[in-house]
């Protein structure tokens, strides 16, 4: 028998039984859809990641921290003057030193709690160009002690042009001296004297919509210490090799409590987290997908049973049982391929539906100030179909329904033509 | 003198009904010459259908031996017992056909099994149509079509890939006198005009006289034969 012939004797078999073939279908079609749907979401959220951080975290520069991890330990104290250490360093082009702290910033009666980085200015904007630039005011090249910049989120908290702070405004600074005692609020007034442009997305380091920035001797003076919880490094370009010798070098020169952070690392662990991830929603995914493909064994099984006498005639007509086999993973196949493409559209529309959903929800202000780590309106995240998940959704999908309609096709085969026939 | 085309010497056939057997067929030697029309005639249980079923390669006999032009059916496995059945006709009483496909459809699916091409069936299925006098019903699906008219297609279909020879349980079985007749008169036309060889299984005495020969069954064996 010819394989077109064979395709259609199927089909005309599947179109006798339209409902039962259609959520025969349907099964395939969410569990297809279940996994193409989070695959393209983690993968369009991995890419809006990786952009955001690669915008917000130059490739040509490192991250030292103490202790083990960003920020993180604290037998170590990594000093502000270290900077000048790594920037003598071969490679290296500038250094500079971050002090950050959790405050209160308070204007016009209103106050909000959020972090205060203290950098050089000059220095910063240096290394993140792009990013730490005023929307509003003057980044100062010579700032004076109580100069402030804010970014785009402390000034404008709520999305709406009520602005909780502009440049020119004061900003009262409120920092909870947590080593004195009895345990004091210090104070101090400061002058907005910029305003960053959004930036988006989040960042390690590099500048964050969310923050307040003051000079680096400021903050020594202020929070009364030597000590830094980051320095940022940049180096001359971002070959790998160079990279790893300046790592080494600081990690030499500032002893073995500091921890260095390249971006790639950033990068890779990122990447790996999002593999772990994505293969435990796919994971969860293909479950729906092999109880779809139960159900089709069930059918298949069933279809078989009702189908006793006319198998039987096909046998008396001279087909063989390897013919009978091939005719059930035929009508399989249909159901398996175009509950896949089915699947994989409705899987790639479910993706765009819950992106639209997410990111109109991460608009709102709440949601904005919750989360520095949280992607924010600056990111948009588009769902990413690449061919490989397609392709990988058409073989998992055909392989899973062949499959499990191996065994109802394989009991179609062996029926005895004389029994099959006497079939009622 | 003819050529025998089947012949079975010894045969047995023993079903397993639960657990007591069930001697089906015990000894039945027969020879069937090319060109033939037998009848079997018998009443039921008498194991006619079982003859005729393992005559068509639809069943292994459990003795004896049942050769199928020359070649020993018993030693056939199931692939070359489905090559077999391609070329021997076989027409039902309940006619068997496939629902959901027009006359045309039926007649041409054992061709479509065979692997031919659907311009050679199509044409093929007409003629055969044609010549049973279906012409004007051909597109029309089994529901559609009297007992009389599913039992032509029928014969239609196991004429389409030129079989051996023609195999027909109760033919006319359930179908009314008057298409029985009709269907009776096609059958003998089938055999005399064309040479068909057919064998006949049936319970009625005066259909089993429209053959020229008739064999009869009586408890698993062959107790007399009768030339019409």
């Amino acid at each position: 028998m010819r394989i077109i012939d064979m395709f259609s004797y199927a089909f005309s078999a599947i179109r006798l039984r339209k409902l039962r073939a259609g959520l025969t279908t349907l099964g395939v079609v969410i569990g297809i859809a279940a996994i193409v749907a989070l695959l393209s979401i983690t993968q369009g959220l991995q890419t809006a990641i990786s952009s955001q951080l690669q915008r917000g975290f130059a490739t040509d520069t490192l991250i030292v921290s103490a202790g083990g991890g960003l920020g993180g330990g604290n037998e170590f104290n990594l000093l502000v003057k270290d900077a000048q250490t790594i920037r003598e360093l071969e490679n290296v082009t500038a250094s500079i030193a971050v002090i950050q702290r959790i405050c209160y910033v308070k204007s016009s009666g209103l106050t909000r709690r959020v972090t205060v980085i203290g950098v050089d200015f000059v220095a910063y904007r240096d290394i993140y160009s792009s990013t730490f630039v005023a929307e509003d005011g003057e980044i100062p090249l010579n700032p004076e002690e109580d100069a402030v910049i804010v970014g785009k989120q402390v000034s404008d908290p709520w999305n709406n042009g009520t602005l909780f702070c502009t440049t020119g405004d004061t900003l009262e600074i409120i920092w909870t001296n947590t080593t004195a005692r009895p345990l004091r609020n210090e104070t101090y007034t400061g002058r907005v004297v910029a305003v960053l442009r959004e930036v988006g997305g989040f960042t390690v380091g590099g500048p964050s919509d969310s923050r307040v920035y003051i000079p680096i001797s400021k903050a020594q003076s202020f929070f009364g210490t030597e000590t830094c919880e980051l320095i940022i490094v940049k180096l001359k370009s971002d070959d790998k090799a160079m990279i790893d010798s300046t790592a080494k070098a600081i990690r030499e020169a500032l002893g073995s409590g500091v921890t260095v952070t390249s971006s790639t690392a950033v990068l890779n662990i990122i990447s790996n987290v999002f593999s772990t991830i994505e293969l435990f929603l796919a994971g969860i995914a293909a479950i729906s997908l092999l109880v779809a493909g139960i159900g089709i064994m069930n059918i298949m099984i069933v279809s078989v049973m009702e189908r006793t006498r006319e198998i039987g005639i096909l046998k008396a007509l001279g087909m063989k049982n390897r013919q009978v086999l091939l005719i059930f993973l035929c009508e399989a196949a249909i159901i398996g391929f175009l509950g896949t493409l089915i699947g994989i559209g409705a899987g790639w529309s479910l993706a765009q539906i819950v992106v639209r959903i997410f990111g109109s929800s991460s608009g709102a202000g709440g949601l904005r100030q919750a989360g520095q780590a949280v992607v924010s309106n600056g990111t948009t995240i588009t769902p990413v179909l690449t061919p490989t998940v397609i392709l990988g959704a058409i073989v998992f999908g055909l392989a899973v329904t062949m499959l499990f309609a191996l065994y109802p096709a394989w009991i179609a085969a062996k029926l005895k033509p004389v029994e099959a026939l006497r079939y009622e | 003198m003819a050529k025998t085309i089947i012949k079975t010497v010894d045969l047995r056939k023993t079903y397993m009904q639960g657990k007591i057997p069930v001697e089906a067929l015990r000894s039945v030697n027969l020879e069937v010459e090319e060109g033939e029309f037998l009848s079997i005639l018998g009443p039921s249980g008498s194991g006619k259908s079982t003859l005729l079923n393992l005559i068509g390669a639809l069943d292994k006999p459990t003795g004896g031996r049942l050769f199928i032009e020359n070649i020993d059916v018993s030693t056939l496995n199931d692939n070359q017992l489905a090559d077999l059945r391609m070329k021997i006709g076989f027409v039902f009483q309940f006619f068997n056909l496939i629902p959901r496909f027009t006359a045309k459809e039926n007649v041409e699916l054992p061709m479509a099994i065979a692997g031919l091409s659907k311009g050679v069936r199509g044409k093929r299925a007409e003629e055969l149509l044609e010549m049973v006098g279906l012409a004007s019903r051909m597109n029309h699906k089994p529901t559609e079509l009297s007992g009389g008219e599913q039992q032509r297609v029928a014969i239609a279909r196991a004429l389409a890939n030129n079989p051996r020879f023609l195999l027909m349980d109760e033919p006319t079985g359930n179908i009314d006198s008057k298409n029985a007749f009709e269907i009776m008169q096609l059958v003998k036309k089938l055999n005399e005009e064309k040479g068909v060889t057919i064998i006949m299984v049936t319970h009625d005495q005066r259909l089993a006289a429209e053959a020229r020969r008739t064999v009869h069954m009586l408890d698993g064996m062959i107790v007399s034969e009768t030339v019409n």
